[in-house]
């Protein structure tokens, strides 16, 4: 496995190695009786005849109960283990997947399930993980979530569309994100980047669609958010092409976006973005000229342009707008 | 001919017998239209296996093609689109179109009215319906293919992603229906199976005198009679939902699908392993010239797991979202099923100890059915585990864990049963140099392909993804398996070729192997009418009794 960094996984992990000696064991007896059984009682001559033994009940009662001891203290061990993940309240916890979002009871036992520092309310969409934070300040991130290392946080996620599951390896466990309903996260990680992506098959993108976490030291993130905050208003500097491609290729929209000799390889959007500067339109809508100003509007909220299409609105804030929009601009 | 006749009248003298008049059929067709209007459950079985072993080939070169794509990171030997077209058919064809036809529809169809000592299954005309249905919903599946009209929802089809709104092409249509005709075709087989089972049988033939084959399909029809309605059930629900504006999977929670789909699709494991480990129940006492250890607990550990398979659906949804103290109901029966299958195990490996090991192909097979099948059934139970599933679900390790199941385990005994009975079916022996190394090819080609999988998994690598980015410690695993691919395709190309030297092989005779059960006391190939009288058994080894009692033969 990955090496562990939340509890959880270290939990799953012991298990798992404990387990794994009862497998390797199982796994040598039976492939060390079947190789010795193929040498020694190899047929040596045509006419030999060994002793017809039809059974014995002594031999079979053991290889009957001695499993199903192995198989008790596995299970023994499993249920132990979700016990414990319990009480550190993550998915195993009853609570940890709640039927309808709008299942007020269900909510107040997530809220007494632990205390938590920092909820973050995510959605999965195809083919984007978006995390919206708390406060009035307008903070979203996609993809990329960024939090205080070392403190508790809970995700709240539903599903936009098809189901989606939320797996960062080193965390642990897994969960599917359902559409009309919520599920939970809580982890707690050292400062560090982590990466991870949707596991369960959402489409075309499927293989694009990554998770990342970042985890930043308290006074590393205050900072971050505090600029992050200042961005969504406004832009701060005249957008950068070079930024606005890095936002480009490290971000979701190489998952639908074609740009020749790139990493966009994305054969979602009907048209390709390889000269997308000398496109007369955006979106091939009539009148919606592709200026500046157009392009500004549309990343901001796609689906208000042109309602239906398959872009999602992707929260950009203003600065990384301006920078795509400088980017874009320079595919002639 | 006549020579054939005279050697089997030889051979069924040596054993009590009772005539009964052969039915009078309008047998007598010859050439195409023989085939085409057969109601022979040999012909019959015959035309499913060569079905199915053209979806395996097929469904094969699919693989290869996954396996290229993710030879290296960010391949694009195919877009993603085309990719998990491919992935879903793979898994779609594998199952339903190869390796259920060729167990249940080939060997079931082919042996299990030789095996009982019958002239036919009890609804000749019915069975080849059953085929034919087969067949069509097949072509219906590639129909869909070749006109663009392609599924890409994966084997699984989970709602929402298989309802109109996000595969709103008509190639989902397509598929749901091939797969609503395969479960018509395969539930009336399953009747045809019980019945003829239970009321065909060989004067003398006991319930502990079927041969472990019989007993293997028996409880596999059950199984396919139980299960299959309910995954048909939910396949019209969703073509309704996609066509008639029906609500059943929007109205509801996403999991009623799973819920359905597993009902049938948990079962359907032991529908396709259960005939492949009757085979290995038949092949390995004829060549280790012991009788199979514990018979009445390898019957038993059979029915048992035929029983307890319905009651494990849900450990395919432990990160679904279930309810966790249901979920340790269904971790419980999932661990216990490996109690019966380790009960099998040892028997084998017991048959095995203290005999006289021929080591010819079809036990070689077998023998890799236990060295690899084990890995499987471990994986199994480590995965039964919730929190363990909690990490590994979804991943690479699973990929590995089914293939070790259904590669390791029921093709490994689909190979063991050709190369044991096709010198029946056809009168002609195989190579046994190229099936000694396609033995081989194929072991280590299927390790290698498969066993890195579960570290790939244990990496982080979900299953179904198109491609992936450098740098997540990947790149290594996948190149080793997509090399094993190839030369685990290169093993099946020694298989085909085997075949078509056939043709050339040393005759067979009625009984190359010294075998134990019936159908080796007729003809190789048998007659239409299977036997000329029919046998009286006194033992589950009537053959080897009769030749212990005649030593000259």
């Amino acid at each position: 496995m990955v090496p562990p960094v939340t509890r959880d996984a270290e939990l799953i992990n012991g298990l798992y190695n404990v387990i794994l000696i009862f497998a390797i064991a199982t796994f040598v007896l039976v492939e060390a009786l079947l190789i010795y059984s193929v040498i020694k009682f190899r047929r040596r001559s045509a006419d030999e005849m060994p002793q017809q033994i039809h059974g014995n009940r002594g031999l079979e009662l053991a290889w009957t109960i001695i499993p199903a001891i192995v198989i008790a203290v596995i299970f023994g061990l499993s249920v132990d283990t979700m016990s414990r993940m319990t009480a550190r309240g993550t998915l195993s916890n009853p609570v940890a997947h709640v039927h309808a979002i709008n299942d007020v009871e269900a909510r107040r036992r997530v809220e007494r399930a632990q205390p938590v520092d920092l909820v973050i309310e995510v959605v999965g969409r195809q083919w984007v993980w978006q995390y919206k934070y708390p406060g009035g300040d307008g903070v979203t991130t996609n993809e990329e979530l960024v939090v205080p290392a070392n403190k508790n946080i809970r995700l709240d996620m539903t599903a936009a569309d098809v189901i989606h599951a939320w797996w960062m390896p080193e965390f642990g466990p897994m969960i599917y994100v359902n559409p009309g309903e919520l599920s939970y996260v809580w982890f707690n990680v050292p400062p560090g980047d982590y990466i991870g992506q949707c596991n369960v098959y959402c489409g075309v993108a499927h293989a694009r669609m990554i998770s990342r976490v970042k985890a930043l030291p308290q006074a590393e993130y205050d900072e971050w958010y505090a600029k992050q905050a200042a961005a969504s208003s406004a832009a701060t500097r005249p957008g950068d092409p070079k930024v606005g491609m890095e936002i480009f290729m490290n971000g979701p929209c190489i998952a639908c976006h074609y740009i020749e000799g790139t990493k966009a390889q994305g054969r979602v959007a009907p048209r390709e973005l390889t000269r997308f500067a000398s496109y007369l339109t955006i979106a091939e809508l009539d009148g919606f000229d592709n200026n500046a100003e157009n392009l500004a509007k549309w990343l901001r909220d796609p689906q208000a342009i042109k309602p239906g299409t398959a872009m999602p609105n992707l929260n950009l804030k203003a600065q990384e707008i301006a920078d795509l929009v400088a980017y874009l601009q320079t595919l002639k | 001919m006549k020579l054939a006749i005279a050697e089997a009248i030889a051979t069924e003298r040596d054993m009590a017998s009772i005539s009964i008049p052969i039915p009078l059929r309008d047998r007598a067709r010859t050439g195409l239209l023989g085939w085409l209007a057969t109601v022979d459950h040999k012909k019959i079985g015959v035309m499913y296996m060569m079905v199915a072993f053209s979806f395996f080939v097929i469904a094969g070169v699919l693989a290869l093609l996954i396996r290229l794509q993710l030879a290296a990171p960010n391949m694009q030997v195919v877009d993603p689109q085309t990719y998990n077209q491919i992935f879903t058919m793979h898994g779609t064809v594998m199952i339903f179109l190869f390796t259920i036809p060729m167990l249940v529809g080939g060997f079931g169809n082919y042996l299990l009215p030789l095996m009982i000592g019958a002239r036919d299954v009890a609804f000749p005309r019915l069975n080849a319906f059953s085929f034919w249905i087969t067949l069509g919903a097949g072509l219906v599946m590639f129909g869909g293919f070749l006109f663009g009209a392609r599924s890409d929802a994966a084997w699984t089809a989970y709602i929402p992603y298989s309802s109109k709104t996000f595969s709103p092409t008509i190639g989902m249509d397509i598929w749901l229906l091939g797969l609503i005709l395969l479960g018509i075709g395969s539930t009336l087989g399953a009747v045809n199976f019980l019945v003829t089972l239970y009321s065909m049988r060989a004067p003398g033939m006991t319930a502990w005198r079927i041969p472990m084959f019989g007993w293997a399909m028996g409880t596999t029809a059950g199984m396919v009679l139980l299960a299959t309605p309910v995954l048909t059930a939910a396949l019209i629900m969703l073509v309704a939902d996609r066509n008639f504006n029906t609500q059943f999977f929007t109205t509801n929670r996403v999991q009623l699908w799973q819920h359905m789909f597993w009902f049938y699709s948990h079962p359907a494991v032991y529908i396709m392993i259960l005939p492949a480990m009757g085979i290995i129940s038949e092949v390995i006492p004829v060549f280790a010239r012991k009788p199979l250890f514990g018979l009445r607990a390898v019957v038993i550990s059979t029915i048992l797991i035929g029983l307890l398979g319905f009651t494990t659906w849900v450990h395919h949804m432990f990160v679904s979202g279930v309810d966790p103290t249901i979920e340790r109901f269904f971790m419980f029966t999932t661990m216990v099923i490996a109690v019966p299958t380790g009960v099998k195990m040892f028997n084998w490996l017991a048959t095995l100890w203290g005999g006289s090991l021929n080591l010819k192909t079809p036990l070689l097979m077998c023998l890799g059915f236990l060295a690899t099948f084990v890995i499987g059934g471990i994986s199994g139970v480590m995965q039964g585990s919730i929190p363990v599933d909690q990490y590994v679900h979804n991943s690479y390790w699973v990929v590995a864990h089914f293939h070790y199941v259904l590669f390791g385990g029921s093709v490994f005994g689909i190979f063991a049963g050709l190369y044991f009975w096709v010198p029946k079916i056809t009168g002609r022996m195989f190579d046994e140099k190229l099936g000694k190394l396609h033995f081989w090819t194929m072991m280590i080609g299927f390790n290698v392909t498969f066993f890195p999988m579960h570290f790939l998994g244990l990496l982080g690598m979900p299953r179904r993804i198109a491609t992936y980015d450098a740098g997540r410690g990947w790149e290594a695993g996948n190149l080793i398996a997509t090399i094993g691919a190839f030369l685990l395709a290169f093993s099946v190309l020694i298989f085909i070729i085997n075949c078509i030297k056939l043709r050339n092989g040393e005759r067979a005779g009625n009984d190359p192997w010294e075998g134990n059960t019936l159908e080796w006391s007729t003809t190789s190939p048998p007659p239409e009418y299977n036997f000329r009288e029919i046998p009286v058994v006194e033992s589950d080894r009537p053959l080897f009794d009769a030749r212990m009692r005649t030593p000259s033969a």
